[in-house]
């Protein structure tokens, strides 16, 4: 991996689902450090498009590089990605049959080989970093819906990855807990992690967006910072789906 | 989860008992009725089974008829044969002990601190090899004995537990290659599970004991005993897979993309993430497999194998003891209770252990 290369270059990327043109001709790049907020419709495939970069969707043509490595059929590149791309879920996606230190444990023991005590110190400071290190030897399905998403973010955190993808992280929480999460991804940011973001959560855009990527049927349709991004939309449908996301 | 008894108050109780009971003519009249047969089926198994039975080894037809009751007796005197079947009569005390090897490791693989690979690998190895040199012997002084002369409960636990350890990674590996993301392997892996389940399970013991000779090579042919285990636990492999596919079937589709997600490559993802879920969704399943094996070892009898079932047969065959087939009945029964009931109440606990803490409320 080349660290001076971009953290994400996206080229041309095309996907179909059989005759479904998913995405259509992306291209992005994301430097080291950039946080970007992808938003847009239901459908219109942004979570596609973070979910190629790490391969948990296959691409049908176009090119994806993270940091200068091509994604491709070579596994052992694919390894290596993975290795620097975490990844946040909607649904959270915690091992149910493991306590909290352990889904934190289980990968930087079988993927990056460091010893149980490292990984475990290791895990106890991610743990404390999202404000809940008293819960380390509970299981998932004892903690609220904020905290396991917490724990999924302590749990990627623990591969120090390069990058962050985050899948529309607070669409399954309750209204009272999308802040708790939130607050700990703007500490990341601040922190100067690379973060790419699908989110509806537009006061988190404006405040650690560098860029707003806005996405519809496909395609990108306006990438903008995000002061210009709200204040001057430019396409005619980013307008319609601002006015619905901030009308009320 | 509804209010169970034990977390309701004395009175509470009281009340839903009368009214669950009682709460109607027509359920007082039920329980009146079913109270009254319940009472009456007892008092007769207890008057055959204990109050008049005749118990010891001096006992007789003419002096257990005279009592009316059960003729234990027949226990007493052929009880050897039950459980050893027609073992070696000098030798049947490495029977015994066999027994209770496989007893011992079978207890032993129970404890959860004993849950890991090493141990259990190494519990299990050391299990066979004492169970195997105590019955074939040949070795440290002990007469040979062939595995056509085992017989009885040891012969049954070795079916059992064969059939169970030799199935379980073929189920294993037939329900992973049947989730495959290639077709053909998925395929070919479901036809082999189809065609097996459409077989009855003795169609295969008898291939195995009879006609697999003719088309084998000599030097893979093998001992009798162990192509029809090899067949008993292919039939066991093909309903285990599809109790593991269902289980696969309830597990998250984002358990796996986490597990990616991290870095994870296939085996750690199976091994660490998606069967030890599987199994906790296919655990009651899995235990009435087991259950169904433990009853099928008595299919092996038609291939010429004196399992318990068999020498139980045996056991009052003789002239004298004709009669008595209930009691021996009961007898060997009563052991199969013993085991089945006990795998049954295993499964329970390994359910109540692993809802701890894995649902929320």
């Amino acid at each position: 991996m080349d660290m001076t290369a971009p953290a994400i270059e996206i080229t041309d990327l095309n996907k179909y689902y059989g005759a479904f043109h998913a995405l259509r001709g992306i291209n992005l790049t994301v430097s080291r450090g950039e946080k970007v907020v992808v938003c847009g419709p239901s459908g219109s495939g942004k979570s596609t498009m973070i979910r190629c970069i790490n391969q948990l969707e296959e691409h049908d043509s176009g090119t994806i590089q993270v940091f200068g490595t091509l994604v491709d059929d070579n596994l052992a590149s694919l390894d290596e990605i993975r290795r620097e791309v975490g990844m946040v879920f909607q649904q959270f996606n915690l091992f149910p049959h493991m306590t909290v230190l352990e889904n934190c444990t289980l990968a930087p023991m079988l993927v990056r080989k460091i010893s149980r005590a490292d990984a475990e110190a290791t895990a106890m400071r991610y743990l404390e970093k999202v404000r809940i290190p008293d819960q380390a030897q509970k299981f998932p399905g004892q903690l609220s819906g904020g905290q396991q998403q917490r724990v999924a973010i302590a749990r990627a955190l623990c591969m120090q990855p390069e990058i962050l993808l985050f899948d529309e992280p607070t669409s399954a929480l309750d209204p009272e807990m999308i802040a708790e999460v939130l607050d700990v991804m703007v500490t990341l940011a601040q922190e100067g992690m690379t973060m790419v973001c699908v989110t509806h959560e537009m006061g988190f855009a404006r405040k650690v967006a560098d860029r707003v990527i806005f996405m519809d049927k496909g395609e990108i349709i306006e990438e903008a910072p995000p002061e210009t991004f709200f204040s001057h939309p430019r396409n005619e449908r980013t307008r319609l789906f601002l006015s619905q996301v901030l009308g009320h | 989860m509804t209010a169970s008894s034990h977390t309701l108050g004395r009175a509470a109780r009281l009340r839903r008992l009368r009214r669950g009971y009682f709460g109607s003519p027509l359920s007082a009249l039920m329980t009146v009725i079913s109270g009254a047969v319940i009472a009456f089926i007892g008092w007769v198994l207890l008057d055959w089974g204990l109050v008049n039975a005749t118990f010891g080894a001096d006992g007789t037809q003419e002096t257990c008829a005279a009592n009316g009751g059960a003729c234990w007796s027949v226990i007493a005197v052929r009880w050897r044969v039950i459980l050893f079947g027609i073992y070696p009569y000098e030798e049947q005390w490495r029977s015994a002990l066999a027994c209770a090897v496989v007893g011992v490791v079978i207890l032993l693989s129970c404890l959860p601190r004993m849950w890991s690979f090493g141990r259990l690998a190494l519990v299990w190895t050391l299990g066979t090899v004492i169970f195997y040199t105590l019955m074939r012997g040949g070795v440290f002084g002990l007469v040979p004995v062939n595995e056509q002369q085992w017989g009885g409960l040891p012969l049954t636990l070795f079916i059992f537990v064969a059939t169970a350890v030799i199935g379980m990674p073929l189920a294993i590996g037939l329900a992973l290659l049947r989730r495959s993301d290639y077709p053909v392997i998925a395929r070919v892996s479901g036809w082999i599970i189809d065609t097996i389940r459409s077989l009855p399970l003795l169609a295969i013991l008898f291939t195995c004991a009879i006609v697999l000779p003719f088309m084998l090579p000599g030097f893979l042919i093998g001992e009798k005993l162990y192509r029809v285990l090899f067949g008993a636990a292919l039939f066991f492999a093909a309903y285990q897979a599809e109790i593991i596919r269902g289980g696969f079937q309830g597990i998250p589709k984002g358990q796996e993309e986490a597990a990616k997600a991290l870095g994870l490559t296939y085996w750690q993802r199976t091994f660490r993430i998606v069967l030890p879920q599987a199994f906790r969704l296919a655990l009651p399943a899995t235990i009435n497999q087991f259950v169904i094996a433990f009853m099928e070892t008595s299919l092996i009898v038609v291939v010429g194998f004196m399992e318990l079932l068999a020498a139980g047969n045996t056991a009052f065959k003789t002239g004298t003891w004709k009669f008595a087939y209930a009691e021996v009945y009961v007898f060997v029964a009563a052991i199969y209770f013993v085991f089945v009931f006990g795998l049954s109440r295993y499964g329970a606990y390994l359910e109540a252990r692993m809802n701890v803490g894995h649902r929320k409320d």
